[in-house]
Formats: structure tokens, C-alpha cells, sequence
């Protein structure tokens, strides 16, 4: 990945273009409400505006190449943990943040470096990459011992393991799929693909939902909205089949269930955190979409199991 | 299993702008650390640049809370005086600041709430409101108000008449008052000024002052406001000229 490679890739040029279509059809449709419909739709263009921003934001930085790819994944983890820590409490803990913090540079790390012995560059150290949970718990476990210190420190610990599984490593993973060969292919689609259903499962609850998917988890989820973003997320690998032209028909229907029973879960996983704590969003970074977190989190479940499917199936480079 | 309780911060639903803006505001790493590095870069240009100089400097040893009260012509002045205070006090050091000038437009919002932890002060309406913040930061142990009882800018580098809310922010409280007097500051970057010049600046700090056996009534208050005026004064006379 770099700009020169961008330029020429068909990949990522066709992502562009369906991106900016897929921001002119949504912004068409909420014209059509509003204009025609007469629809009350004023905190939906605030969100779609935002969608504008964001899909800018990532266009770029994906076309600037791998370097700054795993570095913004890296950034958006870090500030999405800082809004996990706040929403939490963890933040007044200023040892338990700062170890996170140190393990989420060291996921980016892992993924920019190659193996030092014998690593190609520019490939990442998967090795290392898988084991940087053990290494972050290690240094959280530490913490209250360096302390001495026990009250209350289970529940910090926790807390600071959870932030970094989840949002650090597991999110992390987005960033180490820059390393693959198909990287534009993988990253764009599993990028595309889970706003996609997230905005699929939210126009299916709106239209047709009735009955609650997990009602003591979020109440505004149905099973509707989620049975169509499955539905979007099964098609989808067929219609954007040439992100990975090597795929077989078995591995592209895994791809669908990933994306689509996946990002619905790693949505409900954060609604668990954020209902047990008592607030509706983590932050208001995001006009109309709430916190940084809210909106990653979809790509919690996605981007490992994505990798490590393709992983599975193929060399990743 | 006993619950467990989470306190979250009290800003959660504010855009990080608007979190800048309210006060007390919330530890964060990120304010804390760009607020220590602005510090360190701040203290090094007014040395070099500004020949920065302190006279008195053993009168803001302590670990108490204090009331700083020094003369206002220039943006440098809380500058000067965060510089003259130790580098692990810093969080701890609350300028109070116009809430109508420095917490409205962004640029100014960020440099008063991020590189000098501003305290907003509204000094047309609810100054009551903004005093009575001002006497709870002080009753936690070591905190730093910087005030400059003018209430504003001086336009000609004299000392203009201290309001009176000084008066009452210190009467019949235990709280050391430390008078200063910053020089040259004016000549430095006056008001309307684009960028600071290479002037010598000099920082004179006063003997503390207490007046906690004084009551609050409204001529006590005017006279505490007028003593502190002149030991300001008399701090320029006393050291001679820059």
C-alpha cells in the first residue's frame, strides 16, 4: 500500500467510487424524505454529514498507504479506550489507562514491524501481533503489585483487560489486515461492508421492527434490523466480489455471516458496557453517531475473525 | 457478588469542545501532558526570548493554597506567572480568565483551558457565582488562583484601580496573598498586539499578605482591594526601573 499503488490499484479505485455512490444514494434517499415525505430528518442529515467526513477521513487514509493506515487504526483505538475509560471510571486510574495505552501502541508496533529475524519489511510480525494480549495483561496484573495495592483493584484490572482485549487488540486487527497483499481489497470491503449493514440494520428496525432482538441489552435493536443486515451482509461479498477474486464460494459466505451476525454482535457487546454503566453513548465525538467507540465497535467481531478467516484459508501475504 | 460502581465522568454527553469549556474540568492525560510540554516551551522563550527575570522568588515557596494578585497589561503576565511556579504545581494553578473574552472563541477557549488551565470568570453578571467557585478551589489544599483585580487589560501599562471582588474573596479567610508585579510586559505584547517583542520582562513577587481577622463588609472589602493596589505599586517603586 502507498499512494503510487493506490492510484493504480482497481481495488481501491473502485471503492472510492462506490463509497462516493453509496454517499450520493443515502443522500438522495434523505432528500427524498425530506422533500417529498415530508419527513422530520434533520438528526439524520446530522449523521449523514458526519458520514461524509468520516468516509473522507478514511479514504485518505487508506490511499496514503500502510504506514499511516496502522496508525490511524492505532489513534482510533486509543481514543475509543480513552472513551471506554471515562464512560467507566477507569480514567481517574492514571496507571491502568497508561498501560493500555502502552499495549495498544504495542499492537500498532506489531503490526508495522517485520519479524527481526528474517521478517520481510513492510509485513508485520504476526507472531508477535497475536501475543501482545499476553504481554498488556501482564503489565496490568503488574500494576497493583508495582502499587502495592489491592482495594479495588480487581474491578480496575478488569476493566482495563476488557478495554484492551476488545478495543486495542481486537479492533487492532483492522490495522494488521494493511499487511496483506490483497490489503485494499480487505480493508475497504470489511470498512465498507460493516457501515453498510450497520446502516442496513438501522434502516430495517426503522421500517419494520417490532420485535425486540435483545431487549435488556438496547431496546432499539429488532430482530428485523438484524435479520437485514444479515441479508445485506450475505449479498454483499457477491456484489463486491472483486475485492477478493480469489475467494470460493464457501469463503465468501462465511464472509457474509462474519460481517453480518459479527458486526451486530460487537454492537451489542459495547450496549452491554454501556447499559451496565448507565449512558446512552460513550462520548458525543461524532455528531449524530455518538462516540468514537459507538461507532467502531461494529468492527470489533469483524476485523479479527475476518482475518483470521482469510488467514485460514490463504496467505495473508 | 456485591456491584460494582462505576463513576463515570461527568461530561460524557458534551462534545470535546464544550468540555473544555466547563469547570471544574475532568483529568485528562492528553490536556495534562500537552499543558506540561506548552509549560516547558513557555518557560524556555520567556528566558530566552523575553529575558525573563524573577525577583522574589522565595515568597511563593509553600505548599499552601495562594491568592496570586498581580497588575494585568498583557497576555505574558499569566504566562510570567506559571512560569515562576514549580513545573508539578502546574495542574494545580488556576488563572482566572474572562469568561466572555477567552471561552468563546475556540483558538482561546483551547489556549485557556488547555496550556493554562484557566479558571472562567464572568465579570459582568454572576461575578458572586464566580467568586464563590473561586473560594472552593482554594479550600482544597494547594491550589494557585491567579487574579488580576483590574479585570482587564490595561491599555497604557498603568495599574488601574482594583475591583472590589478581590476584597471579597480574601476577607476573613486564612489564604496567603501574594501581590506581584510584572514589568515590561506591556512594552512586550500590549493589548492589540500581533506578536510578543525581545523586551525584558521581570516578574517582582510581594510578601504574602493574610487577611483573615478583616470582615466582609463592603468597606472592608474596597480597602483590602486598595491595599493590595498599592503594595502592587510600591513592589514597581521598590525595585527600580527595568
Amino acid at each position: 500500500m502507498s499512494p503510487q499503488n493506490a492510484l493504480h490499484d482497481p481495488i481501491f479505485r473502485a471503492y472510492f467510487f462506490i463509497v462516493l455512490i453509496s454517499l450520493a444514494i443515502g443522500g438522495a434517499v434523505l432528500g427524498f424524505l425530506r422533500v417529498v415525505l415530508k419527513r422530520e430528518t434533520a438528526s439524520m442529515f446530522k449523521t449523514y454529514w458526519s458520514w461524509i467526513i468520516m468516509a473522507g477521513i478514511g479514504l485518505v487514509v487508506v490511499f496514503l498507504g500502510r504506514v499511516p493506515t496502522i496508525i490511524g487504526v492505532t489513534l482510533l483505538a486509543i481514543f475509543a479506550f480513552k472513551e471506554f475509560a471515562r464512560a467507566s471510571g477507569l480514567y481517574r486510574d492514571w496507571w491502568m489507562t497508561g498501560a493500555v495505552y502502552a499495549g495498544i501502541v504495542t499492537v500498532g508496533i506489531a503490526s508495522l514491524i517485520a519479524h527481526p529475524r528474517g521478517g520481510e519489511p513492510g509485513t508485520g510480525w504476526d507472531g508477535f501481533f497475536v501475543a501482545v494480549p499476553v504481554f498488556a495483561i501482564a503489565l496490568i496484573l503488574l500494576i497493583p503489585i508495582l502499587r502495592n495495592r489491592a482495594r479495588g483493584e480487581l474491578q480496575r484490572m478488569s476493566l482495563a483487560i476488557v478495554g484492551f482485549i476488545y478495543i486495542g487488540w481486537m479492533f487492532g486487527h483492522l490495522g494488521f489486515l494493511a499487511n496483506a497483499s490483497n490489503a485494499y481489497g480487505f480493508v475497504c470491503f470489511i470498512i465498507f461492508a460493516t457501515a453498510l449493514s450497520d446502516v442496513a440494520a438501522f434502516t430495517f428496525g426503522k421500517m419494520f421492527g417490532h420485535h425486540p432482538l435483545r431487549s435488556e441489552i438496547s431496546p432499539n435493536k429488532t430482530w428485523e434490523g438484524a435479520v437485514g443486515a444479515l441479508c445485506v451482509a450475505m449479498i454483499l461479498p457477491w456484489l463486491l466480489r472483486f475485492s477478493f477474486p480469489f475467494f470460493g464460494v464457501w469463503q465468501l459466505i462465511l464472509t457474509g455471516f462474519i460481517v453480518g451476525i459479527g458486526g451486530q454482535l460487537g454492537d451489542l457487546s459495547v450496549s452491554v458496557i454501556k447499559r451496565d454503566i448507565g449512558t446512552k453513548d460513550m462520548a458525543a465525538t461524532i455528531p449524530g453517531h455518538g462516540g468514537i467507540l459507538d461507532r467502531i465497535d461494529s468492527l470489533i467481531y469483524v476485523a479479527p475473525l475476518f482475518m483470521h478467516m482469510a488467514g485460514y484459508y490463504y496467505p495473508l501475504k | 457478588m456485591k456491584k460494582w460502581r462505576y463513576q463515570s465522568a461527568r461530561d460524557l454527553d458534551r462534545p470535546p469542545i464544550d468540555r473544555l469549556r466547563q469547570f471544574p474540568r475532568e483529568p485528562d492525560m492528553l490536556v495534562y501532558g500537552l499543558r506540561a510540554l506548552g509549560a516547558l516551551i513557555i518557560r524556555g522563550l520567556l528566558r530566552i526570548y523575553n529575558r525573563f527575570e524573577i525577583v522574589g522568588h522565595e515568597n511563593l515557596r509553600t505548599n499552601r493554597s495562594l491568592v496570586i494578585v498581580a497588575n494585568h497589561c498583557s497576555h505574558l503576565d499569566t504566562l510570567c506567572l506559571q512560569a515562576a511556579l514549580p513545573l508539578r504545581k502546574l495542574h494545580r494553578i488556576f488563572p482566572a480568565a474572562a469568561s466572555d473574552y477567552f471561552f468563546q472563541s475556540i483558538p482561546r477557549l483551547w489556549a485557556a483551558a488547555v496550556l493554562v488551565n484557566a479558571l472562567p470568570f464572568a465579570r459582568r453578571a454572576r461575578v458572586r457565582q464566580s467568586l464563590s467557585l473561586c473560594q472552593e478551589l482554594l479550600a482544597s489544599p494547594a491550589t494557585i488562583l491567579i487574579i488580576f483585580p483590574e479585570g482587564t487589560r490595561s491599555t497604557t501599562g498603568e495599574v488601574g484601580q482594583f475591583k472590589s471582588g478581590i476584597g471579597a474573596l480574601v476577607a476573613g479567610k486564612d489564604v496567603a496573598v501574594v501581590p506581584c508585579f510584572i514589568d515590561g510586559s506591556f512594552r512586550a505584547w500590549p493589548k492589540g498586539g500581533r506578536i510578543p517583542w525581545p523586551t525584558k520582562v521581570r516578574l517582582i513577587v510581594g510578601e504574602p499578605r493574610n487577611y483573615r481577622s478583616r470582615i466582609a463588609d463592603k468597606t472592608e472589602i474596597c480597602a483590602i482591594a486598595a491595599e493590595l493596589h498599592d503594595a502592587v505599586v510600591k513592589l514597581r517603586y521598590e525595585t527600580g526601573n527595568l
